[in-house]
């Protein structure tokens, strides 16, 4: 039985429609990421499952019961904010604690579930700290202890690694993942960052304009993407249509490529080729960008820095070059 | 490091600032402060008692008059009681008056709303008084009208009308800065506390009242600073009683320093009662 | 940390300015004797020559109406343009903020009551007037004149204005037996506890003390301006008793109309002007001079001491007493006029019968307000009676208990 269950949910505010007709089911011990630009539906899908909304039409089951009207406080599910929402008047300790204490748990034991948590985030420490006396990082850690400690079926994560610089949201990511297999807790997990969705997630959900574009695990959304808005949303994308796409690919109407599927000027070349004008260079370090003109698009090419390669393309700026990709690196998109 | 050039500009932005700032600081330091401490001295001389011309002979009578007549003492514990009274019940009213405001009008709505409550500030102060004279009149008032079906009588003119009547008119003072701290409180808050499982009434005990409590103490230096010193309320409203502002004012003309030695207790009173509140932070929410 | 910054500096600069108002205190030591003897200086010899084109004025309200309380009151813009003084007023709401405001300085002229001319005479603060220069004085009622509250051996130090009785007013309806005696306000057990009024005012004392006066010879008080301790303490005690029953006390004559026109007060002392308002919309209370007589007021014209504008000061004095300007503020205000020839004038033709304009026996039974002083007003050698100063804490103390 699905431990998330969304049948039909719409939710509009006014004349606007942020979430139009979902349908999902989250399996339990899953981590699924809601993955999609701002203003696309996800944390409003996040925000009904957790009860801070109420949904306009359609229901929410958690498993197999039916909580549409249930009230946030008696829900059986926790989240961790994207501002962490720490209670400001209160320590670390009284934080974790608070789920707790409003649950009426006898006071020693919920001190040692607290500063269990607390270890369990290695911040046991700092108990006794403010959240204002701690950095970013350990706030969110506290967020997640303070969420945790109740041992929810579900945790809800609303763009939590948003605020932390890129070396620390990598170290999160990579501590989030462990720590959901370790507990087995279904996490639902909303994000706008596709690479941080493809890092973590067993399957993404990829909203746009308050619809589900598209469900899968990682590599289904990465290779074969079923919209252009996939395509280009997660990663970056070639996509041809019309008489284009179909003398290159010999009868597809509109396909894309990924840019790394692509050869340039190579020894070999792949079943499906294109002759065009070499644009623009762009050095990434691991990797090399080109820019090819190819009968007026643009075709973004990717390939391993190698650095004679780069070299020799240098001199070919506005000069014609080949590119080839494998037929099967073709996806039909709509 | 630091050039020579800008050496020379931060002692520039220096002097400016200084030149800036001598108005008021002169302003702050002689006519406000040198005010009140000219006031404290005055209390230490006497008066010609048939001219009533000030005396500047050093004494301390005037603070033994006050201090061993019952009927200052009781003057002074009547206005501290309608203070704390004033300032309990424009809490009570102004929290769920700001957290309506703040948190459950729409957006749209809350500029209006902030006009509203600050309405009745653009009425004069004796207008409102005198309206308030006419509702609480006994038998025949508003008020008593209003009571009559629960067979209650109208406060009539006494403490009761005048605690009424300064919550009345000091409630925007309390109402602004709880409805401001309760706008920056962020509403994941809220949010989180249900999350957690708190009922609504377990939220807004542990987590709003606590968050709003500067807000409340900053309302409050208002709401009980400008209670203390009110004299015109009680004599409209406040049938025969009278407080510290009354003394004041009857004695001023005749007796400087006594009235002086009268001025400076509710001074002293303001001074404990920011002294107090300082530890709590909430002078940083004024 | 910035407010105990803040908290030191106050500290240090009450301290500062302590000591810096303290070295400037003790220069002016010698006024402790203010002298009780010499008032004034001598009185302007005149010829009353142009104007100095100003006179500022400081007025019992309703005195001094230049049109801007009602557009057809209003004496001052004819005086205006008569003397070409233009005239700069402000108003006072009781004698002793009339004689703050004089100390402070900078008026020429004021209205001032009984119990307030002696502690401007006194204070040094009003010049003695010299009546020839003052054409309209020859017309006031000479029982206004030289009397103890406006002069000082015989010399006048003002111009009277116009004078008037507290009365004992009743509410028509819920007192039906009309009162004769002060004593209804006086009664601990009064059937009206808590609708009756006294004036709020360290002068009301006086009350006490004509009631006393007249009901407890054995006390011996022959002017109730003029108590000794033993005398003042009994009018304490009458007052203190009184206290319970009182609804509350009136300083502000609008209070005093709102409650009768009302009828949360029922009895206590008022003015005339006052009933006349109240009644405005049908009759409501009824104004009586009990049996014991009343206090009253009786106003002066006085002319500050350090004036700038003497001519345009003794223009306004016979302005205001002559019968036109009088008869209008005696109507406006509702008393009796001081000027016989304003009886003619007033729009109402009773209106002097009706506020007993001319000398008589109303006026033998008024005891026009006067300031108490250690020296007897009432001319008594043997005891020290009790001054202003000490009437005031007393009942600054009475209404704070």
């Amino acid at each position: 039985m699905a431990a998330i269950s969304l049948a039909g949910l719409t939710k509009s505010f006014g004349d606007v429609t942020a979430v139009d007709h979902i349908n999902l089911d989250i399996l339990p011990g899953e981590f699924i990421t809601l993955l999609g630009p701002s203003g696309s539906g996800k944390t409003t899908v996040l925000r009904m499952i957790a009860g801070f909304e109420t949904p306009s039409a359609g229901t929410i089951n958690l498993d197999g019961v039916d909580v549409t009207m249930v009230p946030a406080n008696q829900r059986d599910v926790n989240t961790v904010f994207q501002d962490y929402a720490l209670f400001p008047h209160m320590s670390v300790q009284e934080n974790v604690e608070y789920g707790l204490k409003v649950k009426k748990v006898a006071k020693a034991q919920r001190r040692a579930r607290a500063l269990e948590a607390l270890e369990s985030v290695a911040l046991g420490e700092y108990a006794s700290r403010k959240p204002s006396q701690l950095s970013g990082g350990q706030r969110q850690r506290v967020a997640l202890a303070r969420a945790l400690v109740n041992r929810p079926k579900v945790l809800l994560l609303d763009e939590p690694l948003g605020a932390l610089d890129l070396k620390l949201r990598q170290q999160m990511q990579f501590e989030l993942k462990t720590l959901q297999r370790n507990t087995g807790i279904t996490f639902v997990f909303v994000t706008h960052d596709q690479e941080e969705a493809l890092v973590m997630s067993d399957r993404i959900v990829v909203f746009n304009a308050g619809r589900i574009e598209q469900v899968g695990t990682p590599q289904d959304i990465y290779e074969h993407p079923l919209t252009e808005f996939v395509s280009e949303f997660v990663g970056t994308s070639n996509v041809f249509s019309g008489a284009q796409a179909q003398s290159l690919s010999g009868g597809l109407d509109r396909f894309s490529v990924r840019p790394e599927k692509i050869e340039i000027n190579s020894a070999v070349t792949h079943e499906i080729t294109a002759q065009g004008k070499l644009k623009d260079i762009e050095y990434l370090g691991p990797l090399i960008r080109y820019v090819v003109d190819v009968d007026g698009q643009h075709v973004i090419v990717l390939s391993q820095n190698d650095e004679q390669n780069s070299k020799d393309l240098a001199n070919h700026i506005g000069h014609a070059v080949t590119v080839s990709w494998r037929r099967d690196a073709m996806q039909v998109v709509t | 490091m630091m050039s020579n050039l800008d050496r020379i500009s931060a002692r520039r932005d220096v002097r400016r600032a200084a030149s800036l700032l001598a108005a008021p600081l002169l302003w702050l330091l002689g006519i406000y402060i040198g005010a009140l401490a000219i006031l404290f001295l005055t209390s230490f001389y006497t008066v010609d008692s048939f001219t009533n011309q000030v005396i500047h002979e050093f004494t301390f009578q005037n603070f033994i008059d006050v201090f061993t007549d019952h009927a200052y003492l009781n003057a002074t514990l009547r206005t501290l009681g309608v203070a704390v009274s004033v300032t309990l019940v424009c809490a009570f009213l102004a929290i769920p008056m700001a957290f309506y405001m703040a948190r459950i009008a729409s957006p749209a709505r809350r500029p209006f709303l902030v006009a509203l409550v600050l309405t009745p500030l653009w009425a004069s102060y004796l207008v409102k008084v005198y309206s308030w004279r006419t509702m609480l009149t006994p038998e025949s008032g508003v008020i008593a009208w209003l009571l009559h079906p629960f067979d209650v009588q109208s406060p009539g003119y006494g403490i009761v009308g005048v605690i009424i009547t300064l919550s009345y008119l000091w409630l925007p003072y309390m109402v602004l800065p709880i409805y401001s701290g309760l706008e920056r409180l962020p509403s994941s808050l809220l949010d989180a506390s249900a999350d957690l499982g708190a009922s609504t009434l377990q939220t807004m005990r542990d987590v709003v009242l606590p968050n709003v409590k500067p807000a409340v103490i900053a309302g409050s230096v208002f709401t009980f600073s400008l209670s203390l010193g009110d004299y015109i309320t009680v004599q409209i409203v406040g049938g025969k009683n009278q407080m510290l502002g009354n003394v004041v004012y009857q004695n001023f003309s005749l007796n400087l320093p006594f009235a002086a030695a009268v001025a400076s207790i509710p001074v002293v009173i303001m001074v404990v009662y920011l002294a107090m509140i300082r530890r709590t932070g909430a002078l940083e929410n004024l | 940390m910035a407010t105990k910054r803040l908290f030191t500096t106050i500290a240090i600069a009450s301290a500062a300015a302590l000591v810096l108002a303290g070295c400037g205190g003790s220069k002016s030591d010698s006024s402790t004797t203010a002298s009780q003897a010499a008032p004034g200086g001598a009185a302007y010899a005149g010829p009353v020559g142009a104007g100095e084109g100003a006179v500022n004025i400081l007025a019992w309200p309703g005195y001094a109406e230049n049109g801007s309380t009602d557009p057809t009151v209003d004496w001052v813009t004819p005086f205006e343009k008569a003397t070409g003084c233009k005239a700069n007023i402000k108003n006072f709401g009781t004698s002793d903020e009339a004689v703050a405001l004089m100390q402070s300085g900078g008026w020429d002229v004021v209205s001032a009551s009984g119990d307030a001319t002696l502690r401007l005479i006194y204070g040094d603060l009003v010049q003695p007037v010299n009546t020839d220069l003052v054409p309209s004085y020859a017309d006031v009622f000479p029982g206004l004149k030289n009397k103890s509250f406006n002069s000082v051996d015989g010399q006048m130090y003002g111009i009277p204005h116009g004078r008037g009785a507290n009365l004992l007013a009743y509410n028509v309806k819920e007192v039906t037996t009309v009162p004769d005696s002060w004593g209804a306000t006086f009664d601990p057990a009064s059937p009206f506890a808590g609708k009756i009024t006294g004036y709020d005012s360290p002068i009301y004392i006086a009350d006490a003390a004509l009631y006393l006066m007249k009901t407890k010879p054995e006390l011996g008080i022959k002017d109730p301006y003029a108590l000794d301790q033993t005398q003042f303490d009994a009018a304490i005690a009458l007052l203190t008793a009184q206290k319970p029953v009182i609804g509350e006390y009136w300083g502000d004559y609008l209070k005093n109309i709102d409650a009768m026109q009302k009828g949360t007060i029922v009895l206590g002392t008022t003015w005339q002007v006052n009933i006349n308002y109240a009644n405005a919309n049908g009759e409501v209370v009824k104004g009586v001079l009990p049996k014991e007589g009343a206090t009253g007021w009786s106003d002066t014209w006085m002319v500050a001491k350090d004036t700038k504008n003497i001519n345009c000061s003794y223009k306004w004095l016979d302005w205001i007493a002559g019968p036109t300007a009088n008869a209008q503020v005696a109507e406006w205000f509702g008393e009796a006029p001081a000027n016989q020839k304003a009886c003619a004038l007033t729009t109402d033709p009773n209106f002097c019968t009706t506020f007993n304009a001319a000398d008589g026996p109303f006026w033998d039974n008024v005891y026009f307000w006067n300031t108490p002083s250690a020296n007897c007003v009432d001319g008594r050698t043997d005891v020290k009676c009790v001054p202003y100063a000490e009437w005031a804490k007393a009942w600054s103390s009475l209404r704070n208990s």
